[in-house]
């Protein structure tokens, strides 16, 4: 469902002129399958999802959602995405309700089942309370839940979601990875992207460890831990990026 | 395009919108409050104002004559002021009367007896002063008479030191008189009464006379307004009586009465009620739209533009479905309805307030003239009319605010915008700027951005005689202004298309890090803004050097100084900048300005496209001549100088061909076009270079013809691959000109050559048939160089995208060497 194949980004920056924000990333997501991408901050998690949610233009390689190449196709390819992330905003001065109604219309949702969806989704999501709050009177969580429902009121086959439990406490937290793990059930295709080992044991069939632009590594967990023969996931990702590292220290230049 | 998207978004905005508590202030609450809170106010100064008294001390009272009356015992005598009212407004209190009462305990005897010995301190300051005066005058006198016969010149530092007295007297008494509560002081010298009484006496006997004594003085401080306000009055009232004591004088010898004014035109005004009204309003109107218009459009822009980033709803947008034109549609149609409403309520609750305090302050206010609304039909027009003002404003607006990064900054870009249609309504409101059948300039000016708009409602407004005679204006008005919408609007769509919508975050801008990573990151062909920074540098110092150039041209006459001057300026203001940036900015200079060798070919088809469209654009110039305003003398000095037979022919082929064909192929198809178009497509790179070399041409007649000819210029440059072969059509097309105005006249046509050439106003004139063949052979060659398969092939550039364009399908573009036919 998600193909990417040798995918590479890089941007102009007035400090370091050319900077490759991406390397020639490839992976596929199926449907009914987690993957996350595991990476500490600036390794390119946030990049490589906005190119999938066509956002960013690649500039080397190329990815399709659903058959629909990000580049060419981008229209087809928004249809059928939910994008969620901690700071996609909601608006100040909007309801929970007008918000979720506002997107299921752009997306394209037929007028007579919208109604009868967006209730279903409050009534999952146990947001009927603040169906009228404003977007400016809410809590963190509120956010969180309408830019869940948001993400997922046109029942998108492929859902991307950057770091959304960032910031958030653990109960609210936990809620949102059991919301995720249920869109998975839904056969939803799930890419999902942290900085947090235990979501990713927890919630991911694949990791792909992702630093300064590439993949370092891939396979599900177990996999990774014979692989690597680390049975602890937080040692083993220390353990590849040191070794990525020193391999690059010892390399007298980086392009 | 989607309309249900875009009606979705504009929706959401305008909701949006309407919750927030800021725009409603400004688009409702503000005009509803302001203007009524205003005009309250306004009438109110008004009546306070008017309503207190001035103080006028009269020292010598007795000194006046007892026919006519000057002052009763209320003041002034009431008959000699033009308005009623006026002569209560001025308290007068005179020493003949303040001395009857001199025994009187009362408040206002106090009062008085103060005053008129503050006055009397006065008085005698300032006779001093006038001896003072008095000395220095015959002093200075007499030094002259001296210097005159050359005697030495003993006495000037005792002059100076005079001089020097006098001022600091002067001073001395300004400001006694200011500590004083008197406003005007007036001091009627001793005999003035009998000596206008004895002079009165001797015309009635028929007696020589002798009218040479002393005058009263009027003493005031023209830098205090109520002192002036007083001084006019008093000024005024003292005219009508000394009319009135010439007019006696004229009554005894039997004289008319109108001989002590033997010119007193009438004066008759013939503007109707309606008139004056529509005046009042015609210029008002339309200034105060347009700025309530873009002050309408202002915050909402800002809001809908830099304030969705700062708020980080901006991926969530950008990631649904809806493209980004129909995203820009909706937030543009939702700041037009801002601007518009804004700009409608705004004009009726001052036109409401100012017809509700005309009825209420009545003669107050009569100055401003009669305050009733236009009439019904000049109002639709000014609704009409709003739509294509908002329209422009609101896109501007709208391109400028999704530029910014956040919503401070978003202020910063547009204050500049606002100040810019100050400048425009300022502009407007001149009475010879303007539209109407009878102006030379209209057509010229209804194609202009804002302005057209704004002068064709002055003329509506003006309420004139027959206003379908405007209609015709309303057509190039309404179409430039859906023009420029779309413009600004493509500007707008152009600036959410840009990947860095969303990491334009507000960070500090580093010059030094941006110079470095401008010599640092260079690339083979100037970037777009680089190449833009030229285009403004070069109408920088264009307009910097073109005061020193008017006046060196205007003061010389001296062609040969000229045409030095003309060269040096092209050298310096439009060769080198280019030239330079294109060294230090770019890698490789002759990509940067396609410096390869032409082919022949394309050559040849430059000179040939070049003798054809110079009789063409001759024509078309001559045909447009009404639309655009007269030139002014200078500029038709420069361009006469262009067919001047006093200067030697390769002077003036070198400064009016050879260094504009160099120097402005250099700049505008080298290095400005280059950097247009490498992230560009190819016709709007194509469209904005011409513009810009349009624009560097200054006058009207010559932005327009040097446009069109730039997007020739460009297409040989993309086809031909050679800046050699721009620069030969160049020379060619200005060479024709300078030997058309220099040799032209003298021709003498006759024979069969008369079908093709005339002389006609001493200019030779291209006749139907030779038009007709340069047009075929232009076309057919213009056709040719669209279709042409470019070396630009070779730089990667998409010749399908190109044959698409020229409207070739599945036709193999044509190679130079397989086409001889």
């Amino acid at each position: 469902m998600i193909q990417v194949e040798g995918l590479g980004k890089d941007f102009e920056d007035l400090r370091r002129g050319s900077v490759s924000a991406l390397t020639d990333i490839s992976f596929c997501v199926k449907p009914g399958e987690i993957v996350g991408l595991l990476g500490p901050n600036g390794a390119g998690k946030t990049t490589c999802l906005r190119i999938l949610s066509t956002v960013l233009r690649p500039t080397a390689g190329r990815a399709t959602i659903d058959g629909y190449d990000v580049l060419e196709q981008s229209e087809q390819v928004r249809k059928r995405i939910g994008f969620m992330s901690t700071n996609t905003g909601i608006y100040d001065r909007m309801t929970a309700w007008e918000m979720v109604e506002y997107f299921g219309r752009l997306y394209g949702v037929e007028e007579d089942c919208l109604q009868s969806r967006i209730d279903n989704i409050f009534t999952t999501l146990q947001m009927h309370e603040i169906r009228d709050l404003l977007g400016a009177k809410m809590s963190t969580g509120m956010k969180q839940k309408v830019s869940i429902a948001r993400t997922i009121v046109h029942d998108p086959p492929v859902l991307i979601f950057d770091e959304p439990t960032s910031g958030l406490d653990v109960l609210v937290a936990r809620k949102l990875l059991q919301a995720i793990e249920a869109l998975k059930h839904q056969g939803k295709c799930i890419i999902f992207s942290t900085h947090i080992m235990r979501e990713v044991e927890k919630l991911c069939d694949r990791i792909a460890v992702l630093h300064r632009g590439r993949i370092l590594a891939m396979g599900s967990v177990d996999d990774l831990e014979s692989e690597y023969d680390e049975p602890d996931m937080e040692e083993l990702f220390f353990d590849l990026i040191q070794r990525f590292e020193d391999n690059h220290r010892a390399e007298p230049a980086i392009p | 395009m989607n309309w249900s998207n875009v009606r979705l978004i504009f929706v959401r905005e305008l909701r949006d919108q309407l919750r927030d508590r800021r725009t409603l202030f400004m688009v409702a609450v503000l005009p509803m409050f302001l203007y009524p809170v205003l005009g309250v106010g306004m009438v109110h100064m008004t009546l306070l104002f008017s309503e207190q008294p001035r103080t006028v001390v009269v020292l010598g009272r007795a000194n006046l004559p007892q026919e006519p009356p000057l002052l009763d015992e209320n003041g002034f005598v009431p008959s000699w002021f033009a308005m009623a009212g006026q002569a209560e407004q001025l308290r007068v209190v005179d020493d003949q009367s303040t001395l009857a009462e001199a025994g009187s305990q009362t408040e206002s005897a106090r009062e008085a007896r103060e005053l008129i010995r503050a006055a009397q301190r006065v008085e005698t300051a300032f006779f001093e002063l006038q001896k003072l005066e008095q000395q220095l005058r015959s002093g200075l006198q007499q030094s002259s008479e001296d210097a005159g016969q050359g005697a030495a010149n003993a006495d000037v530092a005792e002059l100076s030191k005079l001089a020097e007295q006098v001022a600091q007297r002067r001073t001395a008494i300004g400001r006694l008189f200011a500590k004083t509560p008197v406003q005007v002081l007036i001091i009627f010298p001793d005999g003035f009464g009998e000596n206008i009484e004895r002079v009165n006496r001797d015309i009635r006997d028929g007696k020589q006379t002798q009218a040479d004594y002393e005058r009263p003085v009027i003493v005031h401080n023209s830098a205090d307004d109520k002192s002036m306000i007083a001084y006019d009055r008093i000024k005024k009232a003292i005219a009508a009586w000394e009319e009135k004591i010439l007019v006696r004088r004229l009554e005894k010898l039997d004289l008319p009465q109108t001989l002590a004014t033997p010119v007193n035109p009438a004066s008759a005004d013939l503007a109707e009620d309606e008139q004056k009204a529509a005046n009042m309003w015609s210029k008002l109107f339309p200034a105060l739209l347009i700025i309530m218009a873009v002050t309408g459009a202002f915050y909402p822009a800002i809001d809908l533009g830099a304030g969705e980033k700062e708020r980080g709803t901006m991926e969530t947008l950008l990631i649904c479905p809806a493209s980004r034109r129909e995203i820009v549609m909706g937030k543009f149609l939702t700041v037009m309805v801002f601007s518009m409403s804004t700009a409608i309520l705004n004009l009726l609750s001052m036109g409401i307030t100012g017809r509700h305090m005309h009825s209420l302050a009545g003669g107050a206010l009569s100055k401003l003239g009669d305050l009733s609304l236009p009439t019904a039909a000049s109002l639709l027009w000014l609704v009409v009319l709003l739509v294509p003002l908002a329209a422009v404003l609101s896109a501007l607006c709208l391109a400028l605010a999704t530029f910014a990064r956040s919503i401070k900054e978003g202020q910063y870009y547009l204050t500049p915008l606002l100040m810019v249609t100050l400048g425009v309504t300022m502009f407007c409101l001149s009475p010879a700027i303007e539209i109407s059948p009878e102006s030379d300039s209209s057509w010229f000016y209804s194609v202009m951005p804002v302005m057209g708009v704004a002068l064709l409602l002055k003329a509506f407004l003006l309420s004139p005689a027959n206003p379908a005679e405007l209609y015709p204006y309303a057509i190039p008005v309404l179409v430039t202004s859906v023009g420029y919408s779309l413009l600004a609007l493509w500007w707008a769509i152009e600036q959410f298309s840009r990947e860095e919508i969303l990491f334009r975050e507000a960070d500090s801008f580093d010059l030094r890090l941006w110079v470095r990573h401008l010599l640092r990151d260079k690339e083979p062909t100037p970037s777009f803004t680089e190449a833009g920074f030229c285009f403004i540098l070069i109408m920088l110092l264009q307009f910097v050097a073109m005061k020193y150039l008017m006046n060196a041209i205007g003061g010389s006459g001296d062609g040969l100084a000229m045409m030095k001057l003309l060269i040096t300026q092209q050298a310096v203001i439009i060769f080198c900048p280019a030239m330079l940036m294109g060294i230090m900015l770019t890698t490789n200079v002759a990509k940067t300005f396609s410096l390869s060798r032409p082919r022949l070919g394309m050559l040849g088809l430059a000179v040939v496209l070049s003798c054809c469209l110079h009789p063409l654009s001759l024509e078309l110039q001559h045909r447009l001549s009404w639309f655009f305003p007269e030139l002014k003398p200078q500029i038709v000095e420069v361009i006469g100088a262009m067919s001047d037979t006093d200067q030697s022919l390769w002077l003036v082929l070198l400064a009016f061909a050879l260094a504009p064909a160099i120097c402005e192929e250099v700049a505008f198809r080298g290095f400005i076009f280059s950097g247009f178009r490498r992230r560009h497509k190819l016709w709007p790179a194509i469209a904005l270079s011409s513009l810009a070399f349009g624009i560097i041409h200054m006058v009207p007649q010559q932005v327009f013809n040097a446009s069109l000819l730039g997007i020739v210029l460009a297409l040989i440059l993309v086809r031909g691959g050679s800046l050699f072969c721009c620069i030969a059509f160049h020379f060619v097309f200005n060479a024709l000109a300078v030997m058309h105005g220099r040799f032209g006249s003298e021709t003498v046509i006759s024979g069969p050559l008369s079908w093709f050439v005339s002389n006609r106003d001493g200019q030779l004139n291209y006749e139907a048939p030779t038009l007709s063949i340069a047009a075929l052979v232009a076309s057919l060659l213009l056709l040719r160089l669209i279709r042409w398969d470019s070396v630009a092939a070779d730089e990667g550039q998409p010749v399908a995208a190109l044959s698409t364009l020229a409207g070739v399908t599945g036709e193999t573009p044509v190679r130079v060497g397989s086409d001889r036919s």
